[in-house]
């Protein structure tokens, strides 16, 4: 049985395929990478995995379970979170409730004991930041803990969103583009979070990135999109070496 | 260890369960304290016209309505112009059970707490029927969905017999240890009873906020996107939301079918729907204190407005209609107002008086 599974997925919207008939495998334990020139189609390919589109055609499974048609709180349940490329923070809030909140669906009282807060909901409560502050201890965002989120800068901002995936205690992770925008230093950061996550916390790790030599570095398997297909797939060697990759990033004669 | 409990500095916390508390500081607590002991014994010395507690009770009722319609407004972000109806509903499921058993049955007069309790239930209910058109609509949308259901219940309640039109069904007096309530105590009871449901209501809201159930609210407001990507089924937290709000409007509903000794749909239209969205901005949208100063402050200034263009018909004989001029201006000019230059409310004249005097003497 595979871990995630993708098969003949195709997604179109109106004329306009997106994705056309893609297969890929993710394995369990290892960081993934899906890369492709701009509109190739990862994010979609994200989105699909995460419930957040539907594919026309073909279907998804994870761990045995079809998650085709399954929304995205009903995906986040099964285990999977995401980071999105485009921040979607809580940006009213501060850093600690923003990770509080993406414990929703671990903290285990009904709606009396909370009303009370008295007992098991102020135990389970506690218990819950003490959770959350390892995560904040893990992503080194302490000096940020009760700053508003909208208030931070935007490589901050990125931290916090890989960091309230993680508070999600998934098991597989979707990172979409963690480092776009970020000068060397802050990459250099993320690479590092994103190893340890992957070694530490045993959480197996899908990126789609654009930066070629993070990708190369740091992957066990890579998937290249282009124009909605999968063009190869292999580990980073077999896919720098193969000749339509090459094709689609420089182009030919 | 020795954490000084007293002032905001030097007050530090060992656990994580410490930082739960509702009151930072031990100051907090005792100035909290004695402000609600001054609120439950000033009745006691001083003794207020009946005109005057009414207005006083009018507020109260007021703040519970608010802080229905801001856990739906402030805090879950969705607009809803039909809290006077949800108001309503609550009024009139007291009014139905006083048509059906008779304005003075046994029910109503021992049973009150348990009928204002159904009253609230019954607000919930309806509350979440409104609310299921929040799985598919947003923002304007949704705040018309509830528009639409302020007209239907002003509607119903006009054209049904059974709820004599829209006319006044009477509510009897209810009974206390003491006996029953009479004339002269009416007013004075019920400022008690509603004390009693604000002080609960505002800790247990502050509870729910600690919890997942409040933060789920927030995250909707937020960003429902990322609250889907979160766990929480943002369709189903909105029709909560409306749920919870219904309660409290249910509640304050009924206290005012019980304060009024009756039921009218005067007091649950439009124009009320929209004076709760004033108290709710007024006050400070997404805040918990918001809720309070909100309608105090609205009712105030209504009494003002009134005492003044009395005041004024004296030396103007010819504009007998001031008051009515008078009332809807000041009041739309006090949203606009607040709209342009203080959005936040005066809950954020509280937080900077807080935080000044929380670093007093020293000024950063």
């Amino acid at each position: 049985m595979t871990y995630l599974n993708v098969s003949e997925v195709t997604l179109s919207f109106g004329g306009l395929n997106a994705l056309s008939d893609v297969n890929m495998e993710i394995e369990e334990g290892f960081i993934t990478s899906i890369i492709g020139p701009n509109g190739a189609g990862k994010t979609s390919m994200l989105n699909c995995i995460s419930g957040f589109y539907h594919p026309t055609y073909g279907q998804i499974t994870y761990q045995g379970k079809n998650l085709t048609h399954a929304s995205p709180h009903e995906v986040s349940n099964m285990g999977i979170a995401r980071a999105f490329q485009n921040l979607e923070l809580f940006r009213g809030l501060s850093v600690l409730d923003n990770l509080l909140l993406a414990r929703h669906i671990k903290l285990k009282y009904n709606f009396l004991q909370a009303l009370i807060f008295w007992g098991k909901a102020s135990k389970v409560e506690a218990e819950n930041r003490k959770f959350v502050e390892e995560v904040i201890d893990f992503m080194e965002l302490e000096p940020y803990r009760k700053s508003l989120v909208g208030n931070l800068s935007y490589g901050v901002q990125k931290k916090v969103e890989v960091a309230r995936a993680l508070t999600l205690e998934p098991d597989l992770l979707l990172l979409d583009e963690p480092m776009a925008g970020m000068n060397l230093e802050e990459k250099e950061d993320i690479v590092r979070f994103i190893m340890d996550i992957q070694k530490e916390r045993k959480v197996t790790v899908v990126l789609v990135e654009h930066d070629l030599g993070v990708v190369m570095d740091i992957s066990d398997r890579i998937h290249v999109l282009d124009f909605g297909q999968l063009i190869g797939s292999g580990t980073p060697q077999e896919v720098s070496s193969n000749p339509k990759v090459i094709e689609a990033y420089i182009g030919n004669e | 260890m020795a954490a000084n409990r007293w002032l905001a500095t030097g007050n530090f916390f060992t656990t994580y369960q410490e930082e739960q508390r509702t009151f930072i500081t031990s100051l907090d607590r005792l100035i909290f304290s004695l402000f609600l002991i001054v609120l439950f014994i000033w009745p006691i010395f001083f003794s207020v016209s009946r005109t005057y507690m009414l207005v006083v009770d009018n507020i109260l009722v007021a703040v519970i309505a608010v802080l229905g319609l801001n856990l739906v407004t402030g805090f879950a972000g969705l607009i809803s112009i039909g809290h006077a109806a949800f108001m309503g509903v609550g009024a009139y499921t007291i009014a139905s059970f006083s048509r059906i058993l008779g304005d003075s049955h046994i029910i109503i007069t021992h049973f009150w707490p348990l009928l204002i309790f159904i009253a609230g239930v019954a607000g919930a209910i309806t509350g979440a029927i409104v609310g299921l058109p929040s799985l598919r609509l947003k923002h304007l949308y949704l705040a018309i969905a509830t528009l639409s259901f302020q007209m239907i219940f002003e509607w119903a309640i006009k054209f049904l017999t059974f709820f004599n039109q829209g006319q006044t069904i009477s509510v009897g007096r209810v009974v206390w240890f003491t006996g029953e309530v009479g004339r002269n105590d009416h007013y004075i009871f019920w400022y008690y009873v509603a004390l009693v449901i604000i002080v609960l209501f505002g800790f247990v809201v502050s509870n729910l906020f600690k919890t997942r159930y409040g933060r789920a609210l927030v995250a909707v407001r937020d960003n429902d996107r990322a609250a889907d990507a979160m766990g929480m089924h943002p369709g189903f937290t909105k029709v909560y939301a409306f749920a919870l709000s219904g309660f409290l409007a249910g509640v304050a509903g009924a206290v005012h079918a019980f304060l009024y000794k009756g039921a009218g749909i005067e007091s649950f239209t439009l124009h009320h729907s929209i004076t709760y969205l004033a108290m709710a901005i007024v006050g400070g949208l997404g805040t918990l204190n918001g809720s309070f100063w909100g309608p105090a402050a609205i009712e105030i200034l209504n009494l003002q407005v009134e005492k003044f263009s009395e005041y004024a018909g004296n030396y103007l004989p010819s504009a007998m209609n001031l008051a009515t001029a008078l009332r809807p201006f000041t009041f739309g000019l006090v949203i606009v107002l607040f709209l342009m230059f203080e959005p936040r409310g005066i809950a954020n004249w509280w937080r900077i008086a807080k935080s000044y005097t929380k670093t007093w003497p020293f000024r950063y």
